[in-house]
């Protein structure tokens, strides 16, 4: 295997390990049925981090340049930005 | 030749281009129904608040952490195939659908139990939106599952090189969609209020 792959990997396996952290994060907030913005806001956060390491490391689009470089993590703002904004409305 | 290789792979995503088209019509399907959850809980949210908490959370976690490995082990079913491992690369997609197979059993049995309680898409709008939404991405992972065993097989006969493996990248690059999706959706269904 070659270094490139080898490195390639071991970033993927912390990426990995890293989401299902912040998974396992998300749910203990879900089952101590915290709730209000602030904590909407941060489990929101979380899932935006999560989609964009796998866009940059699972989907390798950290190394591509130019247009196709952006389509995921505008999917991520837009949406991320709709339901921000829905639940802050809300308070 | 092999730097102007490494220049076109740089400008444009890994797997056919048709399939990310094909990805971000899916992604833009999935962002409205998001933003249309979000702004209809804006006006129900006591009633959005109160049926979420009958939610199988546990469940959800358990998907999350299966699709969250089965696009780890994709992503080293691809690594294999770079490196001209046509059974590693066999080997990591089997279990990644492994991942996908132990997915739908949870939500098959979550689906089991909302039946029994007579939860239908009538019963009110948050399960209509709960129940719409994952089902659509329920078929999204029975879809995934299917190229990915096209894969594998195609995989499996040595169809895939070092030199040539686009229909691998072309598998991975919708399966890692997938599992994106469930990414924002597991919170937003399941945990925020």
């Amino acid at each position: 295997m070659t270094r490139r792959t080898t490195l390639g990997i071991r970033a993927c396996t912390w990426v990995w390990l890293f989401m299902m952290g912040l998974t396992l994060t998300t749910y203990l907030i879900g089952q101590f049925t915290l709730g209000g913005l602030g904590v909407s806001l941060t489990v929101l956060a979380f899932a935006l981090i999560k989609g964009q390491m796998v866009g940059d490391y699972f989907m390798g689009l950290k190394r591509v340049r130019g247009f196709w470089r952006w389509p995921v993590s505008l999917w991520l703002f837009l949406p991320g930005g709709l339901i921000g904004a829905a639940f802050a409305l809300v308070g | 030749m092999q730097a102007q290789s490494t220049i076109e792979s740089n400008r444009f995503p890994p797997g056919d281009l048709a399939i990310w088209v094909f990805i971000l019509a899916e992604l833009a399907a999935f962002g409205a129904f998001f933003g249309a959850y979000a702004f209809t809980r804006m006006r129900n949210v006591e009633m959005f608040n109160q049926y979420q908490a009958t939610l199988d959370s546990d469940a959800a976690l358990i998907n999350t952490f299966a699709l969250i490995t089965s696009s780890y082990f994709v992503v080293r079913a691809v690594a294999a195939i770079r490196e001209d491992d046509s059974r590693g690369c066999v080997r990591w997609l089997l279990a990644a659908m492994g991942m996908g197979v132990l997915f739908l059993v949870v939500k098959g049995h979550e689906y089991a139990h909302h039946i029994e309680e007579g939860i239908r898409l009538s019963t009110n709008t948050f399960y209509m939106f709960y129940l719409s939404l994952t089902f659509f991405h329920f078929m999204h992972v029975i879809m995934g599952m299917v190229i990915l065993a096209a894969v594998v097989v195609k995989a499996n006969r040595g169809g895939y090189s070092d030199r040539e493996h686009t229909g691998v990248e072309t598998g991975a690059s919708y399966w890692h969609m997938v599992d994106l999706v469930w990414l924002i959706l597991f919170p937003l269904v399941y945990i925020m209020r």
